[in-house]
């Protein structure tokens, strides 16, 4: 029985970490494709790092006492605040140092202020989505729709739920894809970040919709589609996102048909990690 | 435990795991902040480029490796390198090369590009400016 009631508290509570870190990638991921604030980054001085270091606190602090990420809530005491904004800045700098990481913006070569000033700036957005993560996708746990779900067909489900990640993908490569980050991140990309490029899209997808408790898991769950399950759903929605970040490149005219494929493929790979955030917050807002 | 916190069920143990993982990690953030606070010179930019490795030579076209480091303080923004190449006391052919960020200690390497032999005349690598951001 102990056994058991501790397996739930570690259960639990890994599933309120990703829910704070799946929060944090639908709000922070934006600024993570921007280049300005690496370059802030790379200059800002020690004083406001510290500065910065703060001001999230403050504010991710206010933040928490109203909403934050974890589901169950055992008071409304401030030290469960503040341990919770902890925690959230914590999920913040891990998950965009992570990110930096994957798309070469800091090596082993960076010097250790530059990484600590992107790491702590990227990390501000980051933390606040950390914040916000109960209130992304609100609470709607009615019956109800999950009995209309139930009375369509499979075909229709699944046209509605690719319909989703193709609106929720194009939404966020329709921002990334005109600018200059795409470019400079391929030049710097090899083969095996690609790769890990891939794994960290499927796996950030996957954890959104299916892992991380939003008000409408269990819709998900029940809805009966032709990829009904959850890894080939993840994979088919991460080959939509794909499509649109691809889509949305050449109608940018940041590829062109002249392009060697490579260019196309480290493109649009580079391009597929948000818009496949995307694609996934798309499924769970429909 | 007073009275009123044990109505409430406690922070089980998987919390305080978490929660010291994440002090740690903030702590250790906060750290190296206040470590690179205490060592910063407040020194301007020293910038300095070599010619480390050997030059090759490709379809009649020699290429110079070069490298740029920043010894000094403050990061340096749009660092400027020249190179000339003089054979017989003339400059016979120039390359230049723009930085955009070169912070405390980084180093930056890229290649200059001449049609004529450089060990034929005398190569010059210089920094010739950078701005503060």
């Amino acid at each position: 029985m102990v056994i058991k009631h501790q397996k739930n508290a570690w259960k639990s509570e890994i599933n309120d970490i990703i829910r704070g870190a799946c929060g944090g990638f639908l709000f922070g991921i934006p600024l993570l494709y921007t280049m300005e604030v690496w370059w802030i980054g790379s200059l800002v001085k020690p004083r406001l790092m510290m500065m910065a270091i703060a001001l999230m606190f403050s504010v991710v602090f206010l933040l928490n006492q109203t909403e934050g990420f974890r589901k169950r809530r055992y008071s409304w005491r401030t030290y469960e605040a503040l341990i919770d904004t902890v925690e959230a800045m914590a999920i913040g700098l891990a998950c965009s140092a992570f990110i930096l990481l994957l798309l070469r913006e800091l090596t082993l070569e960076t010097s250790l202020k530059e990484a600590l000033g992107k790491i702590i700036f990227e990390s501000v957005p980051f933390a606040l989505g950390v914040a916000l993560a109960n209130q992304f996708l609100g609470e709607s746990n009615n019956n109800s729709s999950a009995e209309i779900y139930d009375e369509q067909n499979g075909l229709d489900a699944t046209l509605a739920d690719l319909g989703a990640t193709l609106i929720g993908a194009t939404v966020i490569a329709f921002n990334i894809a005109p600018t200059d980050e795409v470019p400079m991140l391929a030049a710097a990309v090899s083969a095996p970040w690609l790769l890990a490029m891939i794994a960290a899209s499927l796996v950030i997808s996957y954890c959104i919709v299916f892992q991380a408790g939003f008000s409408d898991q269990k819709k998900r769950r029940q809805q009966k589609g032709i990829f009904q399950r959850p890894s080939s759903e993840t994979i088919i929605s991460y080959l939509v996102s794909l499509l649109a970040g691809a889509l949305m490149l050449w109608f940018f005219q940041k590829i062109t048909f002249s392009d060697p494929w490579t260019m196309w493929l480290e493109h649009t790979l580079i391009l597929g990690l948000p818009a496949t955030i995307g694609g996934a917050a798309g499924r769970l807002a429909l | 435990m007073t009275k009123t916190e044990s109505e409430k069920p406690k922070r089980s143990f998987a919390e305080w795991v978490t929660f010291s993982i994440a002090l740690l990690i903030l702590a250790v953030i906060m750290s190296l902040v206040g470590y690179i606070w205490l060592n910063d010179k407040n020194q301007p930019p020293i910038v300095s480029v070599t010619n480390k490795q050997t030059i090759r030579e490709i379809n009649g076209q020699f290429y110079v490796p070069f490298e740029v480091v920043n010894t000094g303080g403050d990061t340096a923004e749009s660092v400027q390198i020249i190179a000339e190449l003089q054979i017989n006391g003339k400059v016979v052919e120039t390359g230049e090369q723009q930085i955009d960020f070169l912070s405390r200690d980084e180093r930056e390497e890229g290649a200059f590009i001449f049609s004529q032999n450089p060990r034929q005349g005398k190569l010059t690598l210089r920094v010739s400016s950078y701005k503060l951001p």
